[in-house]
């Protein structure tokens, strides 16, 4: 038993390291962003909560056991008395029923309860799809993302992909979701509400502008090294992908205005993506630096959505200038640093 | 600092006639480098490393197609061309990243240890392969521990220890072969006695 009680300590510490990889959340401008509505509107918070509850279910709910190499879990010599043992304790490891426990108390059994029959389920139909796929070559969903024509096609698709292995445009497509669900069916909707919302979503997606190589630390950056390209060229790899995520997410609600939101995004977003590249991991939020960065990005790109919503889709062609001189400004300072 | 990867702090260096400080963008065009980390992407499959990188050394899409196509056979990676690179085999990733090193048509190769974490078979298709391109003009750097292959491929044998050269001779010029003349030039390393191997069951 004392082997299984060290394993079942070392999946406690792997789950408990997990969790804190969470704390990418403290450098997400979309939590900044929600700590203002929270100060100035708590009525609205909810929704952004709720939204924020809904993407951290997956993340929280990982089946511990599932960090163990199988093969190093066939060559342990446990009996089978012990592996099942550890098969149904491992569960309690995971962070979400760590979470669910104390609510037992504060928001009594039944919140408690759902939050476990997630967490089972969840963990059951994973285990169901290895145990139907075993054997097979393993899937990759964005293996179908197309790679674009030209010279950068391959990078872009590449970058696409990075960045849909972070939850950021999730939680942006589920506030776009929500908005356009808003417009479709509210009895009277404001329509200054999509521009909001598409300035929101740019908000979402700009912690991801910052960290344009947190997924490519440290062997991609070899690659870009080795690469006769160009900073602005990298950059603008980059730009493109971003860019088109945004502008699909963004789409239902107020095209124009969010677009413009997300070149300012990126603009600013070069200056720690380039000076502080920061590592990032798969399925979480993307954790940048707030100040100044970040609230600089909040403010401007909230600005820019509303003035081209407002004013003059002239101001879109401001955030087009905007995003050129900062291609070209920390292009040269890549090329620099790379050199 | 050949390959651009580290800034010179002192001297003066070449490439294929360019100048490793100011030149270094007409380096990374006429050099194939296979880094020691690999430098893959983790989102992109073998397959799409080599069709990623075809055009940005300046290929059409049906040269890059042509020649992925005989590197992947070549190499061995046909058949898992589709496999990711994270999901990748340390062999495959090696290989992955040597046919990305040739894919341009290089003047000069830096190769770091192309033979490790490679099947026998394979290491004797890069052996040949290199010796062929040797012979085609490409002047081919190779950092290997794989010393008996080092012995049958290498024209100028260079032996650094803790960032000193402490041997460059022709091949022809070794006094015995490479691998004995190695272990005179770096004393081997003491094996420690584990006493408690073998002694009990536990």
């Amino acid at each position: 038993m004392a082997g299984l009680f060290a394993i079942l300590k070392t999946l406690a510490r792997l789950s408990w390291r997990d969790l804190r990889t969470l704390r990418s959340i403290t450098g997400n401008n979309f939590i900044v962003f929600v700590l203002v509505v929270m100060y100035q509107q708590p009525q609205s918070v909810y929704f952004f909560f709720m939204i924020l509850g809904v993407l951290m279910i997956g993340p929280l709910s990982a089946d511990p056991l599932r960090k163990v190499p199988p093969d190093r879990l066939a060559l342990w010599p446990l009996s089978p008395r012990e592996r099942t043992i550890l098969r149904f304790a491992t569960p309690f490891l995971t962070p979400l029923v760590w979470i669910a426990l104390p609510l037992v108390f504060l928001a009594g059994f039944s919140v408690a309860a759902a939050l476990i029959a997630i967490v089972v389920a969840l963990q059951l139909g994973l285990e169901l799809h290895s145990r139907f796929t075993a054997g097979r070559p393993p899937r990759n969903a964005f293996r179908f993302v197309p790679a674009p024509p030209g010279r950068l096609g391959g990078l872009v698709r590449k970058n696409i992909r990075q960045m849909l292995s972070v939850l950021d445009p999730y939680l942006a497509i589920l506030l776009s979701a929500g908005g356009f669900a808003y417009r479709m069916f509210a009895h009277n909707p404001d329509p200054e509400a999509t521009v909001i919302l598409s300035a929101v979503v740019g908000i979402a997606m700009s912690t991801s502008a910052q960290c344009l190589f947190g997924l490519d630390l440290p062997q991609g950056m070899v690659r870009y090294r080795l690469y006769p390209l160009r900073g602005w060229e990298i950059l603008l790899s980059k730009g493109i992908a971003y860019l088109a995520i945004l502008f699909v997410i963004v789409a239902p609600l107020a095209p124009l205005p969010g677009l413009g939101a997300g070149l300012i995004g990126l603009a600013f977003g070069h200056h720690t993506a380039v000076l502080q590249p920061l590592p990032q991991t798969r399925w979480r939020l993307t954790g940048g630096i707030i100040a100044p960065a970040g609230l600089v990005q909040i403010v401007t790109m909230t600005a820019v959505a509303i003035a081209i919503a407002r004013e003059s889709p002239l101001y879109l062609a401001l955030a087009i200038v905007a995003y050129i001189v900062s291609l070209w400004f920390y292009g040269r300072l890549w090329d620099r640093l790379s050199e | 600092m050949l390959t651009g990867l580290i800034t010179p702090s002192a001297g003066d260096a070449t490439v294929a006639g360019f100048d490793v400080r100011s030149a270094s963008q007409a380096i990374k065009r006429v050099a194939g480098i296979l880094p020691e980390g690999l430098g893959l992407f983790d989102h992109l499959t073998i397959e799409e490393h080599l069709l990623l990188s075809g055009p940005i050394y300046g290929l059409t899409p049906a040269e890059t197609r042509f020649r992925t196509d005989q590197l992947l056979r070549a190499l061995g990676l046909y058949e898992t061309r589709f496999t990711f690179a994270d999901q990748s085999s340390h062999g495959m990733r090696k290989k992955t990243s040597l046919a990305l090193a040739l894919l341009h048509n290089p003047r000069v190769l830096f190769l770091d240890e192309p033979f490790e974490g490679i099947d026998p078979v394979t290491a004797i298709t890069i052996a040949t392969l290199l010796q062929n391109i040797a012979r085609r003009g490409i002047t081919v750097f190779l950092t290997s521990h794989a010393l008996s292959i080092v012995d049958r491929l290498a024209d100028t044998i260079l032996v650094i220890r803790q960032g000193t050269i402490v041997w460059q001779s022709a091949a022809g010029e070794l006094p015995s072969s490479l691998e004995e003349h190695y272990l005179t030039l770096v004393e081997p390393q003491k094996v420690e006695q584990l006493e408690w191997l073998g002694c009990s069951q536990s």
